[in-house]
């Protein structure tokens, strides 16, 4: 009776979840400003023929063009293939050197702190410092990696790494799975750590043998782990933008331009925000897609 | 104790929030009292020019007691998105500093204001003034040119001497030059000698201006006079086929940033180059800068053109305007347009600005000059007429079919007539 009227008395039991709301207030206005209210714009522009994009100009009329032309675009679909190729390549390389490093650094043996230490190591250099080692280690005229081909004889003269499609493509998949794999490996091997030794055991009692236990008892047991990590390196690959554009700018001729560099290409060099801002939304759409489809497959304690 | 917060209490505790941070931001007289007045630019660490815009913005803070220039410098690879974002964001620098290749997308949206009142005014005289024209868009003056330059050829006397070569007055003589100076000097079946440099990675601007250098020298031109497309004529073909020749056989590094070619060329691994003003300073600081000579181009006309342009934000207030002005009246005057000379080792766009003190400093200046007005007379530029607003997306097509012709070994005339077609389509959109 001492507070006022419009006082709310969060102690009341049928009050007492009000406190949580109160207190995930701030976070969920943060993300409702920086995510949803950007997520908003670029849909709403992606719907304008918008040239460079500004908030106070007065909307432009509702259009369906820039899907239109989107769809029937050859760059779009030539985009959407490149980046699926190279989630595939990025993420099965990930995933078998995340694997095999894991169960390397899981055994017990003299140097395993530095090993794990080497494992996890290109996880913490910066994306862009290791992008630039990369491009001068594939550098055509004084690149470490052409004079090891000519050196070794796997060829016979240089390797235009960057100017030619294929290598340019191997490039930048080299270069994301150098940076990728570690994350891979870091969490397989949280996962190692929580399988009990009594399968194992239980298993060599049965005379399984190593493949056999790899194959019946880890990878089973791995597969909430694999599950979520692969989720995460996919959508790492599909977001990922400074590899490639300090790499190859997207080229030579679109062979690494991804829906991200195209994206960013139509926003900040043509100057078409609307075009672009449809790039994004269905770069978007195709995401939530992709990691649904892999949550639906992923096992219930996923 | 949680269960005893009530709404009136974390409402309180926000307003006390709001109180306190509202009286630290106003408890800064000094901050209200100083005007500050942004001024973005890529050329800020840059040797030479740098310090010449250091100059003029210590002499406007001079002039205008109680006004300070905020200086950042934005890298140019982030530049044009940089200045799209602050633009768009309604918090564009007062003072706009841009790329001759960029501008119009700003001016076309309106954001560059009117000079011609203030040029009026201030009585400047911008006759003569090189490169001057290029900053009218639709009718108005929306900016003062800051260098239109002419490119310089380079080379390595020791390098030439070796081989018994003479230095090229033509391009016949050049490719023969080039030919013989790409070598493998060390035995490890890579060359690490090249005859020529230029960029061959990175961005549509920069590709397109390295392969203008033979374009040009075939009597080839992207769009003529009245901007129409002129890309399938035997001049562009020919001017194509040169490209080709000297990339396809790697008488240039392959895949090197302009920076890093001209860092080569400064340390003796490239033999000739040809290239704008800036490179000067490069080679001042290189291992082999006692080898290397400087002449006229030995191709007609040499490439050059107009490169960066100096504007003021419209919509910012109109204290402000006036301020900007006036750092663009010092920027612009016979005194600051001299020391630009000396201090930037580059040609003023000026008529007025005396050269004696950068022909001291700078032995090649005569010739810098030369070369300009050279390009000028035969009006080279690097932004075809007809084609500003697409500039960006034309250098990226042109960029893409030349590594088309050079990849897929195709005939540059059906490169030339797919690069008209499309760079039609591009005019048209």
């Amino acid at each position: 009776m001492a507070q006022s009227r419009f006082s709310l008395d969060l102690a009341r039991p049928s009050r007492q979840h009000w406190l949580g709301y109160f207190l995930l207030a701030p976070a969920v206005i943060l993300i409702a400003a920086i995510i949803i209210y950007p997520l908003v714009i670029s849909v709403d522009l992606s719907f304008q023929n918008v040239g460079i994009a500004r908030l106070d100009q007065p909307r432009r009329p509702f259009t369906t063009d820039n899907y239109a032309r989107l769809f029937t675009s050859p760059d779009f679909w030539n985009a959407c293939w490149v980046t699926l190729k190279l989630i595939l390549v990025v993420t099965t390389a990930c995933f078998a050197l995340g694997l095999g490093t894991a169960l390397l650094v899981n055994n017990r043996f003299k140097g395993r702190s530095i090993a794990r230490l080497l494992v996890a190591m290109p996880w913490a250099v910066p994306e862009v410092i290791a992008t630039v080692i990369f491009a001068w280690m594939f550098d055509s005229s004084f690149g470490l990696f052409n004079w090891l081909f000519i050196t070794t004889g796997l060829a016979d003269k240089p390797i235009n790494w960057f100017s030619e499609t294929g290598p340019a493509f191997a490039v930048v998949a080299t270069t994301m799975v150098w940076k990728g794999y570690p994350f891979v490996s870091i969490m397989i091997l949280a996962g190692l750590q929580s399988i009990p030794d009594d399968f194992y055991a239980a298993a060599r009692v049965d005379g399984a043998n190593a493949w056999q236990r790899l194959v019946n008892i880890t990878l089973p047991s791995l597969r909430p782990v694999i599950g979520v990590t692969m989720i995460l390196v996919m959508l790492w690959v599909f977001r990922d933008f400074s590899i490639i554009y300090v790499l190859t700018g997207g080229g030579p001729l679109k062979a690494t331009q991804t829906l991200s560099i195209m994206t960013y290409e139509q926003a900040f060099s043509f100057f078409r925000m609307g075009y672009a801002s449809a790039i994004g939304v269905v770069t978007l759409v195709i995401c939530v897609i992709a990691a649904k489809l892999m949550m639906s497959r992923a096992p219930e304690n996923l | 104790m949680m269960k005893h917060f009530t709404v009136r209490s974390l409402g309180s505790a926000a307003m006390a929030g709001v109180a306190a941070i509202s009286l630290t931001l106003g408890a800064s007289p000094a901050l209200a009292q100083t005007k500050t007045l942004k001024f973005v630019s890529w050329q800020k660490d840059e040797r030479g020019v740098g310090d010449w815009w250091a100059s003029v913005i210590k002499a406007f803070e001079e002039k205008n007691p109680g006004v300070r220039i905020e200086w950042t410098k934005v890298e140019r690879g982030a530049y044009a998105d940089t200045m799209t974002t602050l633009f768009a964001g309604g918090k564009p620098p007062e003072i706009v500093h841009l790329a001759s290749f960029e501008f119009q997308k700003f001016a076309d949206q309106g954001w560059l204001e009117d000079l011609g009142p203030y040029i009026k005014s201030a009585n400047l005289d911008l006759t003569d003034w090189a490169g001057q024209s290029a900053c009218v868009w639709k009718g108005k003056t929306v900016c003062t040119m800051m260098l239109y330059f002419g490119n310089l050829f380079a080379w390595n006397e020791e390098l030439l001497k070796k081989e018994g070569l003479s230095v090229p007055t033509n391009y016949a003589e050049y490719i023969a030059a080039a030919r013989k100076l790409t070598k493998d000097t060390n035995g490890d079946n890579i060359p690490d000698q090249f005859g020529t440099g230029h960029e061959t990675k990175g961005g549509g601007g920069q590709y397109l201006s390295e392969l203008m250098n033979y374009t040009l020298d075939a009597g080839g031109r992207w769009t003529n006079d009245a901007g129409k497309v002129t890309i399938n004529t035997p001049q562009m073909i020919e001017g194509l086929s040169r490209w080709k020749d000297v990339v396809k056989n790697s008488l240039t590094p392959r895949d090197l940033s302009a920076g890093e070619v001209r860092q080569m060329f400064a340390d003796g691994r490239i033999a000739m180059k040809l290239d704008g003003p800036w490179l000067y300073p490069i080679i001042q600081k290189g291992k082999a800068k006692d080898q290397i000579k400087i002449g006229p181009v030995p191709f007609k006309p040499p490439m050059g053109g107009s490169s960066n342009i100096l504007g003021m934000a419209s919509e910012i207030p109109a204290d402000a305007k006036k301020l900007v002005w006036d750092f663009i009246a010092i920027a612009t005057s016979d005194t600051f347009q001299t020391s630009y000379a000396t201090l930037a080792n580059s040609t003023p766009p000026s008529p007025r600005a005396k050269t004696d003190a950068a022909k001291v400093t700078t032995p090649h200046f005569d010739m810098l000059v030369d070369m300009a007005k050279a390009a000028s007379k035969a009006g080279v530029d690097r932004i075809p007429k007809g084609l500003e607003l697409n500039y960006n997306e034309f250098a990226k097509m042109v960029m893409e079919e030349s590594q088309r012709m050079i990849i897929q070994d195709l005939d540059p005339k059906t490169v030339a007539a797919t690069m008209q077609q499309k760079a039609e389509a591009i005019q048209k959109q």
